[in-house]
């Protein structure tokens, strides 16, 4: 079976899968500890607090006592994740005791926030200089930009509005998400299609993901980026903040953040200036927060039709993954789901479980109340024609017979079991068949026995 | 002395392995690909018939599902 290749994880795991440098540099940024405190469990947030007035070096006795003794797996998960973002560094003192102290730019930027409150590096234009859109504007537009880019991932050829996004974001995607050879359209990969399936913030996730890791490339210090990122997401949606507070990189970025809807460039007479949109926002905030969620629109009859309720030409391209489209009115789609169809998708790696999120994602409200959303049958039926796909189970593999004795076929069925590599054995007849990847393993170790 | 056989391990269900001995033996001797018939879900065979085998099941799927007739 295809595994899930794309994890969305969270900001929070990107910044401390970063090396020890560039973390301590982060740290200087206040808007990153002050990000970083509210993604802690609460139990590390609690340490964290208990340790924001502290100078010197704590036992880790002493914290032990901290906690009660059934709740001890908890504290070593909170130290754990605190010594990995480097928040918490561990020494061991002359008596080989372990001892901890927090990180100390970290406790001068959080005392100033509790002292001070957080100022941002910018203030909001005055209202009256600048013409704001409406937030429910503000969002239409975030939407809409997203999803254009979206359907430019999935259909390049579409070449309506003229291809606005910079060839700096659509590289990053080209990377993971298309593939293309020569002289043929990008086509999108495996992981792509799962890419379409996932909720926004997942989405969006995945793309500052890349953006970021692509940051070296571009000649931009990943650090800057995430730390203007997590600035960005303090920053009040609605507000207008002029362009000029930024620098040359920044002004780079933001263009790039515009095309993906995470805020709005508006110019004026003389300056111009840059809105959040609530996309932006969002990306510090927990990832996985279902008050986001946009209202479905996709019902499905136990007749294997479906109805979608939506003008969007994004989703329609989603539905033809899976679905055979059989009238598209103005503002809806009617398909069916039939079993050539739902073998296109298999082909194209999208697995049975997936379509059927992504259905009970996002089912029409009318529906979403019943339970189940999806009919049952429906969803039975997709994961039948799933393991129908895979009933038959071909290994590449090497067969061992005519072993000497039952000594040495019992030692080389250990040993095989040994790499993980025991597909099956027979001990009456001394037969057993060994993965392809073992049989080098297997075959050393019957030589060496001789 | 031990003896190995490169070749493909299959694991399916009990009518497919049937579906699959009776592909077998419906093809002249000097194409014969199984190696080993293991047991009644398993068996072993030649290293280059897996595409064949694949192939072989997909149009016996097709033609066994019901199709709605238009």
């Amino acid at each position: 079976m295809p595994q899930v290749k794309i994890i969305a994880k969270n900001f929070m795991d990107m910044v401390s899968s970063l090396p020890a440098m560039k973390l301590d540099k982060l740290y200087e940024n206040a808007f990153i500890c002050e990000a970083i405190l509210r993604s802690l469990q609460p139990l590390a947030k609690k340490y964290v607090l208990q340790m924001l007035y502290i100078d010197t070096l704590v036992a880790a006795k002493l914290m032990e006592e901290w906690v009660l003794p059934d709740w001890f797996s908890k504290h070593r998960v909170a130290l754990d994740r605190l010594l990995q973002l480097r928040i918490f560094t561990e020494t061991v003192d002359r008596k080989k005791e372990k001892m901890y102290r927090i990180n100390s730019t970290f406790q001068k930027n959080l005392q100033k926030l509790l002292v001070h409150g957080e100022v941002l590096p910018r203030e909001p234009m005055p209202p009256n200089t600048v013409r704001l859109p409406s937030l429910e504007d503000l969002e239409a537009y975030a939407l809409a930009q997203w999803e254009f880019f979206l359907l430019q991932l999935i259909s390049s050829n579409q070449a309506e509005r003229s291809s606005s996004i910079s060839s700096a974001m659509l590289k990053v995607f080209k990377r993971g998400l298309l593939s293309q050879r020569d002289k043929e359209a990008p086509k999108l990969t495996e992981s792509g299609f799962q890419f379409l399936l996932m909720d926004t913030n997942a989405q969006l996730w995945y793309i500052i993901r890349e953006y970021i890791s692509n940051s070296e490339e571009r000649g931009v210090d990943s650090a800057d980026l995430i730390s203007f990122l997590l600035e960005l997401s303090f920053h009040v949606t609605g507000e207008a903040y002029n362009l000029n507070t930024l620098n040359d990189v920044q002004r780079i970025t933001i263009k790039d953040l515009a095309d993906l809807g995470l805020v709005k460039l508006q110019q004026g007479r003389k300056e111009s200036w840059f809105i959040p949109t609530k996309l932006v926002t969002n990306l510090s905030a927990s990832l996985t927060d279902s008050s986001s969620r946009k209202q479905g629109f996709v019902v499905v009859e136990t007749n294997f039709r479906m109805y979608a309720y939506s003008t969007s030409k994004l989703l329609c391209e989603i539905l033809q993954q899976f679905a055979s489209l059989e009238y598209q009115l103005p503002n809806l789609i009617v398909s069916a789901i039939t079993k050539d169809s739902i073998y296109n998708a298999f082909e194209k790696g999208i697995t049975a479980d997936q379509i059927i999120s992504f259905l009970q994602q996002n089912a029409h409200p009318r529906v979403a109340l019943r339970i189940p959303s999806v009919p049952e049958n429906v969803t039975d039926q997709i994961r039948l024609w799933e393991s129908d796909r895979n009933r038959v189970e071909i290994t590449p593999a090497h067969y061992y017979d005519e072993f000497p004795s039952r000594e040495v076929f019992e030692a080389a069925c250990d040993c095989a079991r040994e790499w993980n590599g025991l597909l099956w054995e027979d001990s009456k007849k001394m037969r057993m068949v060994v993965k392809a990847e073992a049989h080098m393993h297997v075959r050393e170790y019957l030589r060496r026995q001789k | 002395m031990v003896n190995a056989t490169k070749g493909l391990f299959i694991s399916c269900d009990v009518p497919m392995a049937q579906f699959i001995i009776n592909m077998n033996a419906s093809l002249p001797a000097s194409q014969k690909f199984i190696i080993h018939i293991l047991d009644d879900t398993h068996m072993f065979v030649q290293p280059h018939v897996a595409e064949m085998i694949r192939s072989g099941i997909s149009d016996f799927r097709k033609q066994n599902s019901y199709e709605k007739p238009t």
